[in-house]
């Protein structure tokens, strides 16, 4: 399964892998391997190797990419989108990046179209990260938008690990439940998206705990 | 196409065989300085089978026991139960007849298994002595040098053993992770690469195409221009024709202000016809269909005909024209009606541009023309040199700012709009001029200075065997 965290140049996505990174017990996460510049910015991906086992053997290996945010970057944006089953748009939650996350979201729909992926179909959560900084979108502001949101949104303070892996989770359980069903899973290897979600949560529960501390 | 595909295919696919992102090379020279310092010997085996480092150093006690039948046999089966070991998750601890010890580790990236090697075979420091399966082999083993050669191999503490293998297993899967890094990134590098260029390739087509629609449009605008000078022209001639009819008399005696007023009709039509007439010039000439009857034209002459034809305007403006032919200017090879024009032109700018009590002048001497590019690369093996005849046209008017002077021999370019109000005119003269000049393979220049005057240079060819 093949996850893109998408958004905004330093919006906070490889935050996000960071901070799974550091919440994941090491048997479960492998190494983030990131590719970045001189000055720490994103310059293909990172890309964080995620394997977890259900009760009934099935072995489920994830595969998180970040893309480059910065604008100048759109190919190779293109690339690591190639055949992803879903994406966590990381968004900024000061109001003035507003525009920027729009921005970045319709070059996540053109390359997706570009990619031959339907962005109407394929599972979207959306993450509104940096809730610990000033001047930001406020939480009732939020709430309201949820309710007319078609993708789930999720509130993170990627730093220090808050709603990192509540939005992985909600991505995985989104992306399941499309490949249920394309390809009835269940039928082939006897799990179904409930059970699996549950197994998953459990796990990822355990390491969410962690951040908690 | 395939190509296309291998990025994605990197992206989702796994690590990948062993072999893939570790060289031989550096596979082997770990294990060589793993051997260098505990003396342990060292396999590497990628998942599919293959041995990719071999080091180690024949033990005693198995070269001996191998010249035994039965020896050699069993050595070879352990051997081979060594090689075949494929742990999983664990290291295998495998026991050998000779109470050696080879230690077969798992090498695991991302989750998945893609290798191992195998540690051994060395002695572990808390064995007493051999065990008693090495004097069991056939009765011809001598106990004395088995024995001799057992106390010879490599001796380690379990414990010891295991923490050197997990070690080894860390460098080698942190190799793997590196290398694979290595190997992502480069793909991905020329995958955006391509994919840059594939967007590139695509955004020149676009250019390329509105490019030629530009080009059909300004063909287009030439023929339209060219038909509705034309047009226009017709309706014109009638009119000025009938017009010197009625100031003949031929349609009766007319009065003071009936010939005024006619005089004036004229006027504005000649006007009106002389700038139809560029017009059409300017959409031959875009077309590239002048025709030049090119002969010898005398400097002299030709700088005396202008010079009276515009003497009228400038003592309107009480500006002094001054000619100047130097001696020996040869004779210019041009079309005299155009070369007429071509100076034409510029002197009655230079009249028009410059103020009460200014001089314009005209003057003609001898000159060089450097055909293939004044300035370009490799003039010295391209260019060309031939004799010329330089006209300068210079007045001690308003000038043109630096940064429009390279425009204003673009056709309906006025410097400014002010300008056009006091001076009149459509803006095409300098055009048509430049490319009369270079029709005739000469080339104009420009200099000014605001406030102080202009300066037009026309270099055009000289007419041969004349002097």
């Amino acid at each position: 399964m093949k996850l893109v965290y998408y958004g905004p140049a330093l919006s906070g996505k490889t935050s996000n892998l960071r901070a799974i990174h550091w919440l994941a017990t090491s048997r479960t996460c492998g190494e983030l391997m990131t590719l970045e510049t001189q000055n720490d910015r994103t310059l293909f991906f990172d890309m964080l190797p995620i394997s977890m086992h259900s009760r009934a053997g099935l072995k489920i290996r994830l595969k998180l990419f970040t893309v480059p945010g910065q604008v100048m970057h759109d190919a190779t944006r293109r690339l690591v989108l190639q055949a992803t089953d879903g994406v966590a748009f990381i968004a900024d939650s000061q109001r003035s990046e507003a525009d920027a996350n729009r921005e970045s979201f319709f070059n996540l729909k053109k390359n997706l179209e570009e990619n031959g992926i339907d962005p109407e179909r394929i599972p979207i959560v959306i993450q509104f990260n940096k809730r610990d900084l000033e001047n930001i979108r406020t939480d009732q502001d939020l709430i309201s938008v949820a309710k007319q949101s078609r993708e789930t949104i999720y509130k993170a303070i990627a730093t220090r690990g808050y709603g990192v892996m509540q939005t992985l989770a909600g991505l995985i359980r989104e992306t399941w439940v499309r490949l249920e069903d394309e390809h009835g899973l269940e039928e082939k290897f006897g799990i179904s998206p409930l059970q699996f979600m549950s197994e998953i949560e459990d796990q990822l529960k355990h390491d969410a705990r962690r951040a908690g501390r | 196409m395939q190509d296309e595909t291998s990025a994605a295919d990197i992206l989702t696919g796994d690590v990948v065989r062993l072999e893939d992102v570790l060289s031989r090379e550096s596979v082997t020279s770990v294990s060589m300085s793993f051997f260098d310092l505990f003396r342990l010997p060292v396999r590497v085996i990628s998942h599919e089978g293959d041995l990719l480092a071999d080091v180690h150093r024949d033990q005693p006690l198995c070269s001996y026991l191998n010249t035994l039948a039965d020896g050699a046999r069993k050595c070879a089966a352990t051997v081979a139960t060594v090689r075949d070991l494929e742990p999983t998750a664990d290291t295998i601890v495998h026991l050998c007849f000779t109470g050696a010890v080879y230690r077969v580790v798992p090498l695991v990236y991302q989750g998945r298994p893609i290798g191992r090697f195998i540690v051994g075979p060395y002695v572990p420091s808390e064995a007493n002595g051999p065990p008693p399966s090495l004097s069991t082999i056939d009765g011809a083993v001598d106990r004395e040098t088995a024995r001799g050669h057992y106390d010879c191999m490599p001796r380690v503490r379990e414990e010891v053993a295991e923490q050197l293998c997990a070690h080894l297993k860390g460098v080698i899967e942190l190799l793997v992770f590196s290398g694979h890094r290595a190997q992502l990134a480069s793909t991905m590098h020329v995958a955006s690469v391509r994919e840059n260029y594939r967007e590139l390739a695509e955004k020149n087509e676009a250019l390329k195409e509105s490019y030629d629609d530009l080009k059909q449009l300004d063909k287009l605008k030439s023929t339209f221009l060219a038909t509705v000078s034309h047009e226009l022209r017709t309706p014109l001639t009638s009119i000025i024709g009938y017009t010197e009819m009625l100031e003949s008399g031929a349609a009766g005696a007319l009065n003071e202000g009936q010939t005024e007023f006619l005089r004036t009709i004229r006027g504005k039509a000649d006007e009106l016809l002389g700038l139809i007439s560029s017009l059409l010039d300017l959409g031959r000439l875009e077309a590239e269909n002048l025709e030049l009857e090119c002969e010898a034209v005398d400097s002299r002459a030709l700088l005396s005909a202008v010079g009276s034809t515009i003497v009228p305007a400038a003592n309107r403006r009480n500006v002094t024209l001054e000619i100047e032919v130097a001696e020996g200017t040869p004779k210019i090879w041009g079309d005299p009606i155009r070369l007429r024009q071509i100076l034409l032109n510029l002197a009655d700018n230079a009249v028009k541009f410059t103020g009460e009590g200014g001089t314009v002048s005209l003057s003609a001497t001898e000159g060089e023309l450097t055909a293939g590019g004044p300035s370009g690369l490799g003039t010295a093996l391209f260019a060309t040199t031939r004799r010329a005849v330089v006209l300068e046209v210079r007045d001690t008017g308003i000038g043109v700012e630096d940064g429009k002077l390279a425009r204003i021999f673009d056709a309906f370019y006025q410097v400014d709009g002010g300008t056009t109000r006091t001076h009149g005119g459509a803006g095409l003269g300098l055009s048509i001029v430049k490319q009369l000049v270079e029709g005739h393979e000469g080339i104009i220049e420009v200099t000014s200075e605001v406030g102080r005057g202009t300066l037009f240079t026309v270099t055009l060819p000289a007419a041969e065997n004349d002097a």
